[in-house]
């Protein structure tokens, strides 16, 4: 018999051992006992929506695809991905207007730009909250980020003359966020890498990584955006093998698994090309490289792990880099959900659960009481500065600040 | 009048004893049922899962396959909620010979299948597990069917007209005076309490066990028991029933069912005395794997959950003891004019997919030995649960918005479901987290079906039958059934028997992730909870 | 990345050898695929039926709070198992009998409390059993899909004196309550406190996986092991090894990819088949890591017990060792390269099974590691 050597299923779910340690790490189990949990959503929901996808159940929403499931995971077993795989097959609905808003970042992005300030009084005013929470349930709690005048790219193109004069050349996947609201976090990056004797260049077009649209029923949007980003990333890299850096976790996690787990888009040939900065900086200066700091330089950092970092693993890069800097008092901080997840954290069904699940976490941060928090992902950062009042900033930003 | 005097009593739970009862009871006769373990425990609970559309047996046996095709057609419309109306294929690979196709589709036409070639990239498209190198296919319809569903259905239809049934009940005798059978002495297994018995007429409807129960009664009737291997897949592969257009071979069909797929199967004689214990060996698992693999390549990387093996009860052309002669169609004996003994009919062979067929002759001659004329109307009155609607539309007049669990249990009980009392909050926790099994429908089990063990409780609700394999609800349900029924002291040790019959069925396949799960359910319970 | 030592897995063996390595000055990581064993934990250390003072010394570092009194569990079936160390929320009694009148609280709904089964196992030892209820938490009665211990222990955690208040109304003349083990999960004082508050002899008696008690144990153990500087990293798995002779060189993984985590040392602490630290198919047993020698049988139907209640071979079969515990490749040992815990399979029963080979093969090899540079 030369059968069964091994076994695969679609996101490896026959491995599943029903041990449900994935259902003790469920962030949104802890707070809504009416979420399946990830197991019965996840595997054992497949086999019956294998039957008939009439055994599709909608409470699938709740899920925040924090991926915490997947990492607690002891068999293998892509719990989250069974999750979002199976909304997107099965759940028809047309998705919200109001989520269709907060997933279509760039657009967004594009049309907020040009009037940014007015929108950004606009949006911070009590009423216009008000009147969003009424008439398309977004939260009217929920702090909007602000958008800034100038995009990154423009930025960007402006030194592109400078920066290709750089021996090492690096191309930057900068995300909607970097892009559209603060584009200070690339500036930072920029700095840090021509620190490194390395220049900075944008892809040719980049369109958002498209992970609001997955999760809010948009995937063939999504399909086309990544689509279209793995030609950008796979032209940079023909190009004399340039590396493609990411500074937002999430973005990072959406173009390396999303896309070809969810997606069905391949990206084996360039997957490897994508790297975030702060792995890439810190492999430098492990290497040998160096950078010079500030003399005086102390700052008390708080480190909060992104639930989309800890599926990458890499987490601990931008723990080691932070460690680097002389003159930073580190403390790592355990490991929680901030309870945004993305879009998820601003429809008024989901805020209460997301600022219950985000509690432990802020009261960490109370009792640690640092200068700054440092993170990874623009979402939590979002959340933390709205519901701890402390500022959060990019391990690169913090980088930037520290160097000379 | 006496409570233990019945028009007729049928001996044997399976399915055909089950829809003798039934049709006994549809047509006015005061019915009893007696069987020594649980429903469906014999051939009933271990087969295929197949509903036949009788295109297997077109080109040798077309007779089988005209009654297969009638029934499944009827089976279709009066046991809708027992039924998976997958269809079929019969596919021809390179290896086998396509001119087999031509002669296949008109046997089949013959005995009024509806076959229909088709290209082999509809093929795929209809069945996309099915073996890619596929050069023929033809379209049938066969169909799933859940044999526990379907005996347990007939014996709660039956129930509601009146009929009774004595579960874990052994006949130890025949009431006999002279020539005629006038009952049955039988023995509570449980309690050991003895009780008599009294009809006029008492069918033997016990698969194999007829040859011994003939043997009580004092006639002969050979049996010539075949046993069948077959493997469990851990989830669906295919939605369409798969065989392989070529003269009736071993695991040549891949059957789905329910969350699962089936692989069967094989054909070995064995001796009446070891029917009790089959077991399905290293060389079984081999073949069904490899085999299977050619209907649906995706077999060789898929999880196997158990192996089992059923014994077919195949009896003798009548008249012919030396077994040569086996007969595959229904076996219908009246003792009297076979033998000279009066009140005592045997009802066997045949298959799952025509028991109601064979439940119709037996109660025939019932009928006519009781001079009552009644005409069998079981062919067209819908069975309990199958009130024609939907497992969908059963649900959505219930709930607004049922969660999987509520749809998973309606989808097994069918109509049932709208006349069961109102669920608390609590009765909506699952027992069994694999299969979707909440409290309610366990709950329902215990009260109405007759069930005092974990193996009676898996026949009819699924609980143990998922990947997990009564790793976490076999406890669940056995506090459940401890509580309920007041026997602690008893469910520790059927604990204890149900996960050794998990076990057997476990350790012939018991590699990759099975071992896994194996590792894991003897730590939970031999560490975790002290078993 | 480089350390003195790296430890694939992070279950209770891979942790204990950690723990003791960063005490000891050493630089560590813990690569672990997801969470492990210690979720079903019992809350009893198998197999130690001593309570050394290093180990003692080790859990008292890490906030775990241990005692050694041989004697009996309460099993969540209500049968009694032989004890000797362990939490010190799981109660070990000298006798069965440990009470005279016991009242068993349950909580409606929660199935995987086995009251039923516990009055029955208690009054078959002379304990006269009384049933009650609590009240379910208000969230959960709205309705929950799946009740499991994780929920119902952060709300008794967060509301146990509401507990200590049902429990006083509804305690008569019992002299023991019997309570499932579902508290302690994120305060770990709640298990003492509704011992003093509660009058009665307070036991907590196991429910289904995942086990709180163990929940508590593994954070508690990362905590330490992170607080004392070393790095865990979860939901990674270990995929291969790069060898230089006859030493590992090092070790690459899924996540971190290209980048090999480098080490002097590496302990093989990844289980037995559940957490692939053996792997099997119909053919041979291996060691997916470091593909080292396997003591398991060739004839794969020697490999089971019928009986389901009886040893099954399976779970001795092992990696093989020499006597410091280094891993064998052809019969030649890997200079650098330990194994500790389940992995070992029942290869060195002088070590015991369960935790006490996770504790002694885990010290052992630190012993070992600490005697080179």
């Amino acid at each position: 018999m030369k059968h069964q050597e091994k076994t695969s299923s679609k996101h490896n779910f026959e491995e599943c051992m029903k041990c449900t340690v994935c259902t003790v790490y469920c962030p949104v189990l802890q707070v809504n006992p009416r979420y399946p949990g990830p197991k019965q959503a996840g595997p054992d929901g497949e086999r019956l929506r294998l039957k008939d996808p009439y055994f599709f159940h909608y409470a699938l929403k709740y899920c925040m695809n924090c991926k915490r499931c997947e990492v607690a995971c002891p068999s293998g077993v892509g719990v989250a991905e069974l999750i979002q795989a199976a909304r997107i097959k099965y759940d028809h609905s047309a998705p919200k207007l109001r989520d269709r808003i907060l997933a279509s970042t760039d657009l967004m992005g594009t049309v907020a730009r040009p009037l940014a300030p007015v929108v950004n009084g606009v949006t911070s005013l009590g009423l216009t909250r008000s009147v969003l929470d009424a008439t398309l349930q977004v939260d009217h709690r929920r702090v909007f980020p602000k958008y800034s005048g100038r995009s990154f790219e423009s930025y960007l193109k402006r030194r592109a003359k400078e920066q290709a004069l750089y021996q090492e050349q690096v191309a930057y996947f900068h995300g909607c966020y970097v892009n559209y609201n603060y584009p200070q976090l690339g500036k930072d990056l920029v700095k840090v890498l021509n620190a490194l004797g390395v220049g900075v260049r944008l892809l040719d077009g980049e369109k958002c990584c498209g992970i609001a649209m997955i999760t809010n029923g948009m995937s063939a949007q999504a399909r086309r955006n990544a689509e279209h980003n793995i030609a950008a990333l796979r032209k940079a890299e023909a190009d004399k093998g340039v590396k493609v850096l990411t500074t937002s976790s999430s973005c990072t996690m959406t173009l390396r698994d999303e896309y070809p787990n969810l997606l069905g888009v391949d990206n084996a040939d360039v997957r490897d090309a994508i790297q975030m900065a702060t792995r890439f900086v810190f492999e430098r200066l492990e290497a040998g490289a160096t950078l010079r700091f500030k003399p005086d330089y102390h700052k008390k950092v708080a480190y909060h792990v992104p639930c989309h970092m800890e599926r990458l693993g890499w987490g601990v890069f931008s723990e080691r880099l932070l460690r680097m800097i002389p003159g930073v008092e580190f403390t790592l901080l355990d490991s929680a959900c901030c309870g945004i997840a993305g879009t998820y954290g601003f429809k008024k069904e989901n805020y209460e659960a997301s600022q219950a699940i985000g509690a432990p976490l802020f009261e960490q941060i109370r009792a640690v009481d640092p200068e700054v928090v440092a993170c990874d992902c623009e979402t939590c950062k979002w959340q933390i500065e709205m519901s701890t009042g402390y500022s959060v900033q990019n391990p690169i930003s913090i980088l930037a600040d520290a160097i000379l | 009048m006496d409570p233990r005097e019945f028009d007729v009593i049928i001996l044997g739970g399976g399915v055909v004893g089950a829809g003798t009862m039934r049709d006994c009871a549809m047509r006015g006769l005061r019915a009893l049922l007696i069987e020594r373990a649980d429903i469906a425990t014999g051939a009933s609970g271990r087969n295929h899962g197949l509903l036949h559309s009788g295109a297997r047996y077109a080109v040798n046996d077309p007779e089988s396959a005209a009654e297969c095709i009638v029934e499944n057609q009827i089976l279709r419309r009066i046991a809708a909620h027992c039924i998976e109306p997958t269809d079929g294929l019969f596919i021809s690979l390179p290896e086998d010979d396509l001119s087999y196709q031509n002669t296949f589709v008109e046997a089949c036409r013959k005995a009024g299948i509806g076959a229909e070639i088709i290209d082999p990239q509809l093929a795929r498209q209809l069945e996309p597990s099915v073996n890619p190198d596929l050069i023929g296919a033809v379209r049938v319809p066969d169909a799933s069917v859940d044999p526990f569903r379907l005996c347990a259905s007939n014996m709660l239809d039956a129930k509601l007209r009146g009929a009774q049934v004595r579960l874990r009940t052994a006949v130890t005798g025949f009431i006999r005076e002279g020539d005629t059978i006038r009952g049955v002495h039988t023995r509570n297994v449980q309690t050991g309490r003895e009780v008599d018995y009294y009809a006029p007429v008492v069918v033997n409807a016990c698969g194999v066990w007829g040859q011994e129960i003939a043997q009580m009664a004092g006639v002969q009737v050979g049996m010539y028991p075949s046993k069948g291997a077959l493997l469990i897949f851990a989830h669906r592969v295919n939605n369409m029933v798969i065989n392989r257009c070529r003269k009736p071979s071993n695991a040549d069909i891949l059957v789905p069912g329910d969350t699962v797929c089936i692989i069967g199967t094989t054909s070995t004689r064995i001796p009446l005395e070891n029917c009790h214990k089959v077991s399905v060996t290293p060389d079984e698992v081999t073949l069904l794997v490899t085999e299977g693999a050619k209907l649906s390549p995706a077999l060789s990387e898929t999880r196997i959950l158990r192996a089992f093996a059923g014994v077919r009860p195949l009896v003798s052309d009548d008249n012919d003891p030396t077994g040569r002669n086996i007969s595959r169609g229904i076996v219908c004996l009246d003792h009297e004019t076979r033998d000279g003994l009066k009140g005592f009919v045997t009802i066997t062979g045949g298959k799952l997919t025509t028991y109601r067929q064979m439940a119709e002759q037996a109660t025939d001659v019932v009928c006519r030995k009781l001079g009552v004329d009644k005409a069998c109307e079981t062919a067209t009155t819908p069975l309990i649960g199958s009130a024609g609607r939907s497992y969908e539309e059963v649900a959505r007049e219930i709930w607004e918005a049922p969660s999987t669990a509520q749809k998973a249990a309606t989808a097994r009980l069918g109509s049932v479901v709208s006349e069961m009392p109102k669920r608390s909050r609590q009765d909506e926790e699952l027992v069994c987290e694999c299969e979707e099994v909440p409290v309610w429908e366990v709950n329902n089990a215990f009260e109405r079906m007759g069930v005092s063990s974990l193996t009676d409780l898996r026949r009819r609700t699924r609980v143990g039958m998922g990947t997990c394999q009564g790793e976490f609800c076999a406890c669940r349900a056995a506090g459940l059934l401890a509580k309920a029924q007041d026997c602690a002291e008893r469910e520790r040790a059927d604990l204890l028997k149900f996960m050794g019959e998990r076990w057997k069925g476990n350790y012939p396949i018991g590699w990759g992730e099975s071992l896994r799960e194996a590792e894991y359910t003897q730590w939970v319970y031999k560490h975790v909870l002290g078993l | 990345m480089r350390f003195d030592t790296v430890i694939i897995g992070g279950g209770l063996a891979g942790l204990v050898a950690g723990i003791s390595l960063q005490q000891a000055g050493r630089s560590t990581a813990i690569v672990s695929t997801g969470q492990n064993a210690l979720h079903f934990f019992s809350g009893s250390f198998e197999s130690m039926k001593e309570a050394p003072e290093r180990l003692t010394a080790l859990f008292a570092g890490a906030g775990i709070r241990v005692h050694y009194n041989p004697g009996v569990r309460l099993t969540p079936l209500g049968t009694f198992r032989e004890a000797e160390l362990s939490l010190e929320d799981i109660s070990l009694f000298p006798e069965a009998k440990f009470a005279d009148k016991a009242l068993i609280a349950c909580v409606p709904g929660y199935l995987d409390f086995f009251s039923a089964f516990l009055a029955e196992g208690l009054e078959k030892q002379g304990i006269q059993c009384r049933l009650c209820s609590l009240d379910l938490p208000e969230e959960l009665q709205e309705g929950s899909v799946e009740l499991r211990s994780v929920q119902l222990a952060r709300l008794v955690d967060r509301d146990w004196k509401k507990i200590v208040q049902q429990i006083r109304l509804l305690i008569k003349d019992e002299d023991a309550v019997v309570l499932p083990q579902l508290c302690g999960l994120e305060d770990t004082s709640v298990p003492e406190r509704l011992r003093q508050e509660i009058p009665a002899r307070v036991v907590f008696a196991g429910t289904m996986p995942p086990s709180i008690p163990g929940i508590r144990t593994q954070r508690l153990l990362k905590r330490r092991y992170e607080v004392l500087g070393g790095t865990y990293l979860t939901g990674d798995e270990a995929l291969d090894a790069q060898v230089e002779g006859n030493k590992i060189r090092s070790v690459r993984t899924h996540n971190l990819d290209a980048h090999a985590l480098e080490a002097s040392h590496f302990i093989l602490a990844s289980g037995g088949f559940f957490s692939k630290g053996l792997r099997s198919n119909p053919f041979r047993v291996w060691e997916p890591v470091f593909g080292v020698d396997v003591d398991f049988d060739e004839d794969r139907n020697a490999w089971y017990n019928e009986e389901f209640a009886g040893d099954q071979p399976y779970m001795k079969y092992g990696v093989k060792t020499d006597a410091a515990l280094h891993l064998l490749v052809g019969g030649q040992p890997r200079e650098n390269l330990y194994a500790i815990g389940s992995v070992l399979g029942a290869t060195r029963p002088e070590l015991g099974s369960g935790a006490g080979l996770a504790i002694r093969s885990a010290f052992l090899a630190v012993d070992e590691i600490l005697k080179t540079v």
